[in-house]
């Protein structure tokens, strides 16, 4: 037989395993005002620049992703690199341009402010 | 012969397919179970590392939230405890629609492997994660012995 079949498949083939952080849902406080919804979400160790919001189609997704410095031989270890990841669904009204976020103490703070259309308004009634 | 030989080939195709699939499933499964949503362990405490670098120890530990003053760290002999009270950030003004952060107060207290010059113990508070630097006691560092 010149023709040399492979029975099993090989594993390098198999692109799809690539090497994954764990991820964690992180906890979220939310509050609402008559201007605006404030999401608060507790991200310890994750600096600016590895958080990506993105809003798309009604959808909010929170990334976080923590890179620990490690140094010296570990005694014990709780917690390691991690990707904090969480998907909210937003209301229509809110103004996506003005989103705005802070980050303090490792405690993410998102600002979503509701467009001007929807916002509350007091009808005054006229005397007829 | 040879369509056989096809035929295991596709049924082996079939089975990798299926492995696949189940090593997804239970990946997702682990992911979801091994890390919980919090920040805390079970019994409240957070979490903390612990790594050994020849001279002295740092620890780390996830604080997200508190401030500096709102962290309390005592250490006796090798004994050290760390505490803190996490005040409520709640804004003026706002209704609460979900809360799961919570105000949190935490004791939570480790023997170090060894003793520690308590004087040189330093401590800084970056991000939410507290590390603290404590160089060993002199009688505890490693030390380099010479062959006569």
């Amino acid at each position: 037989m010149s023709e040399n079949k492979n029975i099993m498949k090989r594993e390098d083939e198999n692109m799809e395993n690539t090497h994954e952080l764990p991820s964690i849902r992180p906890m979220v406080d939310i509050f609402e005002n008559d201007g605006e919804i404030l999401l608060y979400t507790d991200m310890p160790g994750v600096v600016k620049k590895d958080i990506n919001i993105n809003m798309d189609n009604g959808k909010l997704y929170l990334s976080g992703v923590r890179r620990m410095e490690k140094s010296g031989a570990t005694t014990w270890e709780e917690f390691g690199d991690v990707e904090y990841t969480r998907t909210f669904s937003v209301p229509q009204s809110i103004d996506i341009a003005k989103v705005s976020a802070e980050l303090t103490d490792g405690v993410l703070k998102l600002h979503l402010p509701k467009s001007e259309a929807a916002k509350p308004r007091r009808i005054e009634i006229k005397s007829a | 012969m040879f369509t056989r030989w096809s035929d295991i080939d596709r049924m082996f195709g079939v089975m990798d397919l299926m492995r696949g699939n189940f090593d997804r499933l239970s990946n997702e499964f682990y992911r979801s179970r091994g890390n919980t949503s919090s920040w805390v362990l079970s019994d409240g405490i957070p979490r903390t590392n612990l790594y050994d670098k020849g001279d002295s120890f740092a620890i780390c530990a996830e604080v997200p939230g508190f401030a500096k003053e709102d962290l309390n760290i005592r250490l006796q002999g090798n004994y050290l405890e760390i505490s803190g009270k996490r005040k409520s950030d709640l804004p003026e003004g706002y209704s609460i629609h979900r809360s799961e952060r919570g105000t949190f107060d935490f004791s939570r207290s480790m023997t170090l492997p060894t003793e520690v010059d308590s004087s040189k113990v330093e401590a800084a508070l970056k991000d939410g994660i507290l590390t603290l630097t404590l160089p060993k006691a002199e009688a505890a560092k490693p030390k380099l012995i010479s062959v006569n």
